[in-house]
């Protein structure tokens, strides 16, 4: 019988054998990308794979999670879901908005959504806040994985429209997507600078940390605005 | 002051009060349909901060926050749905065409090794391989079978392969006809390709030839990516490897990515290479921006990229000195002749 704790709200830690990372099924008897279900207690658990997930792997990485059953999310870069479905199953009485540009990861997307009530999926460009606007509503957490150059003025645009002014930006920068020449330790460092004075809103950092073993040259952040 | 949400237009005061509304049906492929014309960025956008939730529970659009989330959750669905079907533009066809067409290349080269391995054992003299050597096998099956007008008739019948026996004979001429049909469905599909770059990229078919074309748009992503992209982009396309070894460290710059495959730059001497390219590439650019914004033909663009190559070989006829250190002491830098 495996054993469960709970690491951060709706995130588990499943022990048979070995330990991995889970969260709470809202879709029972489905899996998304073939990763395994576990019964315990009566619920349905679904690993999460950190080398597939940023988010997964800021877990690891002890980040703070600022995610609650209720919580609004903003989701910038959705691919085929991967993610969005652990965070569906975290904020099981909240909303995920999934904001994808590419119609032929949106394909995958539309198929999630469908499923889990609580994913909102947004065929958009995240650089372009405003065309969004007449759907989304003000955010707990903005969590953004989109791997643009101008990735942190992104966040902030977003930010500004949508977040709550308690609410969470949580990050993954891939230094490779900025500069490909550059340093990727150069690059974290200039990205956050950004994130804290370059745009508006500005942001204050509560953690920065590399998401080595898992992605390969990313930087995990979590800020809120400052005051 | 007016505002668009997905469930109507508000009329708000300035206090963020909701003074007035005109609400839509709740059919969810009207809304859908309304939410993809609020995209553009116009009039009535929500300010930042604007709680669409609870406006539309003031308004009385909804009658709980339940069905607040029910509705805008179908309403989201259906117009994703509408966007990804959509989707499918000319350009993205070709797309779809050319990574097919490297797909049946890549399987086809495979699979006639494959055969020529095998049907090697029982006519090794045969000197045929790839698509002839399937028709052939296709056609005989074992070489007893070659009909005396055949010129290989002669080897065939005193050949060292070994006999070929029923059951082998059957495989084998059944493995030919199906490498025989892929390269029949390779010829479609540049057929295909040829026919619809003409149609969507007229100007750079005719620079590029349609399957280099093709490509480009294939890789760039969309016809209008590649348009956007500078002329030096689109002439190193594909040296990925060696543009970022460039970039990174004292590499030489690549002089051509896959634009290597067009005729003027494979067919000119080493030293003019690089600048031909540069021409091409500069008039490929053009061509893919003309093709994207008026579609129509424009033939004096070949004419000057002719022009501009014929000027290139008449300035440079002769391979470059390479320069002469102080005899032994140096070799020459950067002038290593390095293709991607």
């Amino acid at each position: 019988m495996p054993e469960i704790s709970t690491l951060s709200e709706g995130i588990f830690e499943i022990t048979r054998g070995k330990k991995q990372l889970a969260t709470r099924n809202l879709d029972p008897g489905t899996t998304v990308y073939g990763e395994k279900l576990f019964s315990v207690e009566g619920s349905e658990y679904r690993t999460w794979d950190p080398r597939r997930s940023k988010l997964g792997a800021m877990v690891l990485k002890k980040f703070k999670i600022p995610l609650k059953r209720d919580s609004k999310v903003l989701y910038l870069g959705a691919a085929s879901g991967t993610t969005v479905s652990h965070v569906s199953d975290i904020v099981s009485d909240g909303a995920v908005y999934a904001v994808e540009f590419s119609p032929r990861t949106m394909r995958d997307l539309i198929g999630l959504a469908a499923r889990r009530r609580n994913v909102y999926p947004i065929l958009a460009d995240a650089g372009k806040p405003g065309t969004y606007a007449h759907l989304v509503e003000p955010v707990d957490v903005v969590f953004q994985d989109v791997a643009q150059p101008n990735q942190a003025e992104i966040a902030a645009r977003n930010a500004a429209r949508y977040l709550k002014s308690d609410g969470h930006l949580l990050l993954a920068i891939k230094a490779r997507s900025i500069d490909t020449a550059a340093n990727p330790k150069q690059v974290f460092r200039d990205e956050v600078k950004k994130l804290e004075q370059a745009f508006e809103p500005k942001f204050e950092i509560l953690n920065a940390r590399d998401l080595k073993p898992y992605h390969e040259d990313h930087l995990g952040v979590l800020a809120k605005l400052k005051e | 002051m007016k505002l668009e949400a997905w469930f109507g237009t508000l009329d708000l005061c300035e206090d963020g009060k909701v003074l007035a509304s005109d609400l839509f049906s709740k059919n969810v492929r009207e809304l859908a349909l309304r939410s993809l014309s609020l995209r553009e960025p116009g009039k009535g956008i929500p300010p930042a901060g604007f709680e669409l939730r609870s406006a539309a529970l003031a308004c009385g659009f909804v009658e709980s926050p339940e069905e607040y989330d029910f509705l805008l959750h179908e309403v989201t669905l259906e117009a994703a749905k509408l966007q990804v079907s959509g989707a499918i533009t000319p350009d993205q066809r070709i797309i779809l065409a050319v990574e097919a067409l490297d797909d049946i290349n890549e399987t086809v080269n495979v699979l006639s090794e494959r055969l020529s391995e095998w049907y090697g054992g029982y006519f090794p003299e045969s000197g045929l391989s790839g698509e002839a050597l399937a028709l052939f096998v296709a056609k005989y099956g074992s070489r007893k079978n070659v009909d005396p007008e055949n010129p290989l008739s002669a080897k065939a019948a005193d050949s060292m392969g070994a006999e070929l026996e029923t059951l082998d004979e059957a495989l084998i001429k059944g493995f030919a006809t199906s490498v025989c049909s892929l390269y029949d469905r390779r010829k479609q599909i540049e057929a295909y390709i040829e026919s619809s770059m003409e149609n969507i990229a007229p100007n750079l078919s005719l620079l590029a030839g349609p399957m280099l074309g093709a490509r480009l748009i294939s890789i760039a992503g969309s016809l209008k990516k590649l348009a956007a992209f500078p002329s030096s982009t689109i002439q190193v396309i594909g040296a990925n490897k060696a543009l970022f070894k460039h970039l990174r460290s004292r590499a030489p710059s690549p002089k051509h990515g896959i634009i290597y495959s067009h005729p003027m730059i494979n067919t000119a001497p080493w030293w003019q290479r690089g600048k031909i390219s540069r021409a091409v590439a500069a008039k490929l650019a053009l061509a893919a921006r003309m093709d994207l914004y008026s579609g129509e033909k424009v033939p004096s663009l070949a004419e000057k990229l002719d022009a501009k190559v014929q000027q290139i070989r008449a300035m440079n006829p002769e391979p470059p000195q390479k320069k002469q250190g102080d005899g032994m002491k140096s070799k020459p830098k950067g002038k290593k002749k390095r293709r991607q």
